[in-house]
């Protein structure tokens, strides 16, 4: 089990490389500079000077070695659009609310979309199935931005029960989180109703049955266990991906996260903050996805040993 | 067949199941009566779809309902009615009076856990026997069941296993809580040829030392030769025949029963050649009338066409549904 995650953890490592370059020299190859002319073109003289002062002006690789150098020790040196902090401390600032209130969401959406399935999968063809099935097809068809629209026009202008922005006193929080648990409450409810029918129909539980255990046994004790494996490896790829803020969650909420920078960096070329960003990302998404793969190992056994002997 | 007294350890009288489906009511069991006594071994034969399996799932009922309906006079384990029983009843008798293996011992075991966790689960059930205890007791089943190293088989998953050691370790956890009957739903069927043998031996040696009833479910007249006493032949969800094993062989009262002889290797009457049923079992959803063999039937005449004959008694311990016998 340990050599197993120490194997995956180098692959990890090599993943993280070699998706640094692909970022570095995309990066690169996206047409326009920084500096180059707006509203307000720059004299050639400034242009290579400021050129000079990035380092934007030496070969690509002495570039990118520089900036793995000072990555790993995490300077990713200073947003063009917000030269007064470094980027370190920018994404730091920004990732709170996003973490907040996406990991909440998360949180909060995941266990009632497993409730929601298994509640389905045990009572199928009822009206409880088909409730989930269409809260499940709402959640992953109808975009999160008309979700927001509708709570904020349900919550706060007819019920005026909750603010309908902000970011500081929880009260604030509530309506984005809801947003943010749509999708992992759909995307669970989906997962969890397929995954437990698929073991409900395993010979095993009939086998299960006729050994006199209780159906609640039965479900609590084996169909969920069984069920658990393909949903895990859902989880925190999901988890990140809603952690590290919707732009549009963000905007229209007006929460002051991460979100609106994915973007904002890639308009104004802001590379050290875009590198930054997709970097941090990448790494994360790796680990996220050995995080998976080791419980998995941990809840199937037959991944745990090897396979077996067939 | 013959008279039911309430004493019967498994009573069975005019069982029908049905499954509703997409493409209509498909009967799978149409009017079975079976009984069985404490010791006694009852081998159920037909091709699939006879209904053989569905008629013992219905006793413990295993049979998901919906889509499975399932009405009878009578379906009582150990004096209790199946069909009205309670959860709690249910469960003592599952695994507790009457348990059940089935054909494919891969698929049988829940893959996330030890067999040793699965046979000590079983027991706890039944008998809260405090978990060590348990343990022990598992492993002087897996010993019963002469299986090659117990110790290290109780530790293992189901997937480090092959099928033949998997049905020993069935047959274990079917014995856990000392059945008074086992019902074996093709339990060779998945097995290597080899194998077969050494399975079917376990189980009847274990059937005569436990006292146990048995009712083995198969395709293979050659099983039923091997472990039973009485036989029960099933063809569209009905009994054609049932009778003492030895009558069965040597002097079956059923066409259906002789043209099944007659389709194994060395077996009924024309020995050195094999003949084969013409035609094919018949749909569920749409039996035809009258006796459900009469399509397939040499013998049949107008009156198996219009009308189904019921099942009469040949001699004192056997019956055949056959007009040609009435």
């Amino acid at each position: 089990m340990l050599g197993y995650a120490l194997r995956r953890l180098v692959s990890v490592s090599v993943t993280f490389f070699v998706v640094s370059i692909i970022i570095f020299l995309m990066m690169h190859s996206i047409p326009g500079g920084p500096f180059d002319a707006g509203e307000m073109p720059l004299t050639q003289e400034v242009r290579q000077r400021m050129m000079a002062q990035y380092g934007l002006d030496q070969p690509l690789y002495v570039q990118y070695l520089n900036y793995m150098w000072g990555a790993i020790r995490l300077d990713f040196g200073v947003p063009f659009q917000s030269p007064g902090e470094t980027v370190a401390g920018l994404i730091g600032r920004a990732w709170i609310p996003s973490l907040v209130l996406g990991g909440l969401g998360v949180l909060v959406g995941t266990p009632l979309g497993m409730l929601l399935g298994m509640a389905a999968a045990l009572r199928r063809n009822t009206w409880i199935d088909y409730l989930a099935s269409a809260v499940a097809t709402l959640g992953l068809t109808v975009p999160v931005f008309v979700t927001s629209m509708l709570l904020i026009l349900l919550f706060s202008v007819w019920l005026n029960w909750l603010p309908s922005s902000g970011w500081g006193e929880p009260k604030r929080w509530i309506l984005p989180i809801i947003a943010y648990a749509t999708i992992p409450l759909a995307t669970y409810a989906r997962y969890t109703r397929a995954a437990m029918l698929d073991t409900l129909s395993k010979p095993f539980v009939t086998v299960l049955r006729a050994k006199g255990l209780s159906e609640r046994r039965i479900v609590f004790q084996h169909v969920l266990r069984n069920s658990a494996i393909p949903l895990v490896t859902v989880f925190f790829p999901m988890f990140l991906g809603t952690a590290t803020g919707s732009i549009f969650v963000e905007a229209i909420f007006r929460v002051p996260g991460l979100g609106s920078f994915f973007v904002s960096s890639i308009e104004t070329r802001d590379y050290p903050l875009e590198m930054a960003l997709m970097l941090i990302l990448a790494i994360l998404f790796a680990l996220a996805y050995l995080l998976s793969d080791i419980l998995y190992a941990w809840l199937n056994p037959r991944i745990r040993f090897g396979g077996g002997s067939e | 067949m013959t008279r039911l007294s309430p004493d019967h350890l498994v009573s069975v009288e005019g069982l029908h199941v049905s499954f509703s489906g997409i493409q209509g009511k498909v009967q799978a069991v149409r009017g079975v009566s079976l009984h069985l006594d404490d010791g006694e071994s009852l081998g159920i034969v037909g091709e699939s779809g006879s209904g053989k399996s569905v008629s013992c799932m219905a006793v413990l009922r295993l049979l998901r309902s919906p889509p499975a309906q399932i009405s009878a006079k009578r379906l009582e384990v150990a004096g209790i009615e199946i069909t009205r029983a309670s959860k709690s009843d249910l469960s003592a008798i599952r695994g507790g009076v009457a348990s059940m293996i089935f054909q494919d011992p891969m698929t049988a075991m829940d893959p996330c856990y030890t067999i040793g966790q699965q046979i000590v689960e079983t027991i706890r059930t039944h008998r809260g026997t405090p978990r060590r205890r348990a343990r022990e007791e598992a492993l002087r089943l897996l010993k019963k069941v002469q299986i090659a190293s117990p110790e290290a088989i109780l530790d293992s998953f189901p997937h480090q296993l092959s099928g033949g050691m998997l049905q020993r370790a069935m047959i274990a956890m079917a014995l856990s809580c000392r059945p008074r009957v086992l019902f074996a739903d093709e339990p060779t069927t998945a097995l290597d040829v080899t194998v077969q043998a050494q399975i079917l031996q376990l189980i009847k040696e274990i059937q005569e030392e436990m006292g146990m009833g048995l009712v083995m479910i198969t395709h293979d007249l050659g099983v039923i030769a091997e472990t039973s006493d009485r036989v029960a032949v099933m063809y569209g969800g009905k009994i054609m025949e049932t009778a003492p094993v030895e009558r069965i062989f040597e002097a079956p009262s059923h066409p259906y029963t002789r043209a099944l002889l007659d389709s194994v290797p060395g077996q009924g009457k024309g020995r050195g050649r094999l003949t084969e049923i013409p035609g094919s079992a018949p749909d569920p959803s749409s039996p035809p009338e009258g006796c459900p063999f009469h399509p397939r039937c040499p013998e049949a005449d107008a009156r198996c066409i219009s009308s189904d004959p019921e099942l009469v008694k040949v001699t004192e311990a056997s019956a055949a549904a056959c007009w040609r016998l009435s």
